[in-house]
């Protein structure tokens, strides 16, 4: 009975870190496939001929932090808007105008993107007539990389908080354990046991507790991976991809379970120790 | 270095429980190898005190114990084991796993030394043949009356031939002639080498046995090396 409610304490702190870090596994994931192609798009003033269009590109491409460049028109963007929201296509044939501006895609060299580099080139296309607006993802990227920090600094204080509570919990219900075991203990010493050989079943007793409190909270976070998308739906739209969860690799989950026999090990070396004196 | 025959010396051992009360005072003694000693006294006198700190299961309050030349209130905690194995215990209030079978209970100093399990069974059988229980080796002593219970205690003492047999009230609840018999397997365990120390009051079997006899009164070892006898 005590045993199994340490193994239950381990097994949800562990629970808890492990969905933080899952969902930070995520996040970082994300980021870093968003990383992967720095992309300026240049908003180009509505009507504007494209001649000056050419020249803006042109001025673009003469940047040394340019990969390469591409042009879409208001046609296209209203094409992959309606490709990517096909229920608001009603919406869109109703407008008499497309609302949507030609764009220029500037795709970034990552050997060149430097933050000053950038920067200039940003300044000098926004400073180009022509041009309405700049968009550049990588603040989407530094707000994803950031959450992701943010996700994993939570999960680890709440995490560090539990695994120090279950550390605690596992040592009292080993010195329970020892209590009740106490007579037995002091004849052990009395007719010449080492404390070592009186420690061992003790700490074998909490490593495995403390295993199993790790193995259960991996087979609780696998099914939470797998049954959080088919609760949420679709609902979430693009935000599932931000919030959807990642199992652990499996040194990640190596280490949730090692954790929980390090836990079960030193939670009972403390509580058997104070009884190993005279 | 000096070298000397003696086992177990005290040193002005004194020892208190409680603030205003000496269970024990001023106690220096000697006992030589191969020695068989009487410590006797009425209730109360302090011989379970004096043989627990032989043990080292209480400090002493005052003085110093040396044991084979080693100050026993040195060894560390995680020491005590060696000083223990030396030594075969019967407590005066036995100490069993109560409810493990008699086997188990006398097994227990052979399997703290890692002794293969065969010389257990054969080193067990023959000290539970010795105190007359071989037929009881699979009960409890949960199950056994005190005096069954006193002889499993008695073989756990000695299933290890241990150099320094130390025994508290051994016969306490045994009859005469079962007491006469355990005090004749310790004559015999020490002739083969063992030191013998017994803590009793029993005024017959001292009568009977008696070679070395420490008397205790109020906590004071009367006649220092001098030993009185009983009678007087
Ligand atoms: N744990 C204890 N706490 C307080 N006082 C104790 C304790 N154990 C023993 N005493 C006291 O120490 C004194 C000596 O006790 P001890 O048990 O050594 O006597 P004893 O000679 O073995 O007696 P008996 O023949 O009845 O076994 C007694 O006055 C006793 O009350
Ligand atoms: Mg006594």
């Amino acid at each position: 009975m005590r045993n199994l409610f340490s193994v239950t304490i381990i097994c949800l702190s562990f629970l808890i870190l492990g969905i933080f870090w899952s969902l930070s596994n995520n996040l970082q994931q994300v980021a870093a496939r968003l990383g992967e192609n720095l992309v300026v798009t240049l908003f180009l003033n509505k009507d504007l001929p494209e001649k000056d269009a050419l020249e803006i590109r042109d001025k673009a491409g003469r940047s040394p932090v340019i990969e390469s460049l591409r042009m879409v028109t208001a046609d296209e963007a209203k094409e992959r808007f309606q490709a990517s929201f096909p229920e608001l296509r009603d919406v869109l044939a109703n407008l008499k105008a497309n609302p949507f501006p030609a764009s220029i895609e500037a795709v970034l060299r990552p050997d060149r993107a430097g933050p000053d580099a950038v920067a200039a080139f940003l300044q000098s296309m926004t400073a180009t007539a022509g041009v309405e607006d700049v968009q550049y993802n990588r603040d989407w990227i530094e707000r994803v990389r950031s959450l992701g920090r943010l996700t994993r600094a939570i999960g680890l204080f709440l995490g560090g908080i539990l695994v120090l509570a279950s550390f605690f919990i596992i040592s009292n219900v080993i010195k329970l354990n020892v209590l009740s075991r106490k007579n037995e203990i002091e004849i052990l010493r009395l007719v010449g046991g080492t404390n070592t050989f009186i420690r061992i079943p003790f700490l074998i007793e909490g490593t495995i507790l403390g295993i199993l409190g790790g193995l259960v909270s991996l087979v609780f976070l696998a099914v939470l991976i797998q049954a959080f998308p088919l609760y949420l739906g679709s609902s979430l739209g693009a935000l599932q991809e931000l919030l959807s969860f990642r199992a652990l690799s499996i040194s990640q989950g190596l280490a949730l379970v090692a954790g929980g026999a390090v836990i079960g090990w030193l939670g009972s070396l403390t509580s058997v120790s104070k009884f190993l004196k005279a | 270095m000096l070298v000397s025959d003696n086992l177990i010396e005290l040193f002005h051992i004194g020892h208190q429980y409680q603030r205003p009360h000496w269970a024990l005072s001023d106690v220096s003694l000697r006992v030589k190898k191969g020695d068989f000693v009487f410590l006797t006294g009425p209730s109360g006198s302090g011989k379970t005190t004096l043989l627990k700190i032989i043990f080292r299961e209480i400090i002493p309050s005052e003085g110093q114990i040396v044991i084979e030349g080693v100050n026993i209130l040195r060894i560390p905690d995680h020491g005590i084991y060696k000083l223990r194995r030396m030594m075969g215990i019967v407590f005066q209030d036995f100490r069993l796993l109560f409810h493990r079978p008699v086997f188990e209970n006398v097994a227990l100093p052979l399997q703290v030394l890692g002794v293969p399990p065969k010389e257990i069974r054969r080193r067990v059988f023959n000290a539970l043949r010795m105190v007359n229980l071989q037929h009881k080796l699979g009960d409890p002593p949960a199950h056994l009356s005190y005096g069954e219970q006193q002889r499993v205690a008695i073989a756990r003492a000695v299933v290890n031939a241990p150099k320094i047999l130390l025994a508290d009230e051994p016969t306490g609840n045994l009859d005469t002639e079962l007491a006469f018999e355990i005090i004749s397997l310790f004559r015999e365990i020490n002739k083969q080498g063992t030191t013998v120390l017994i803590g009793t009051h029993d005024k017959e079997l001292i009568r009977h046995f008696g070679s070395k006899i420490l008397f205790l009164q109020a906590g004071k070892l009367l006649g220092k090396d001098a030993l009185p006898s009983p009678e007087s």
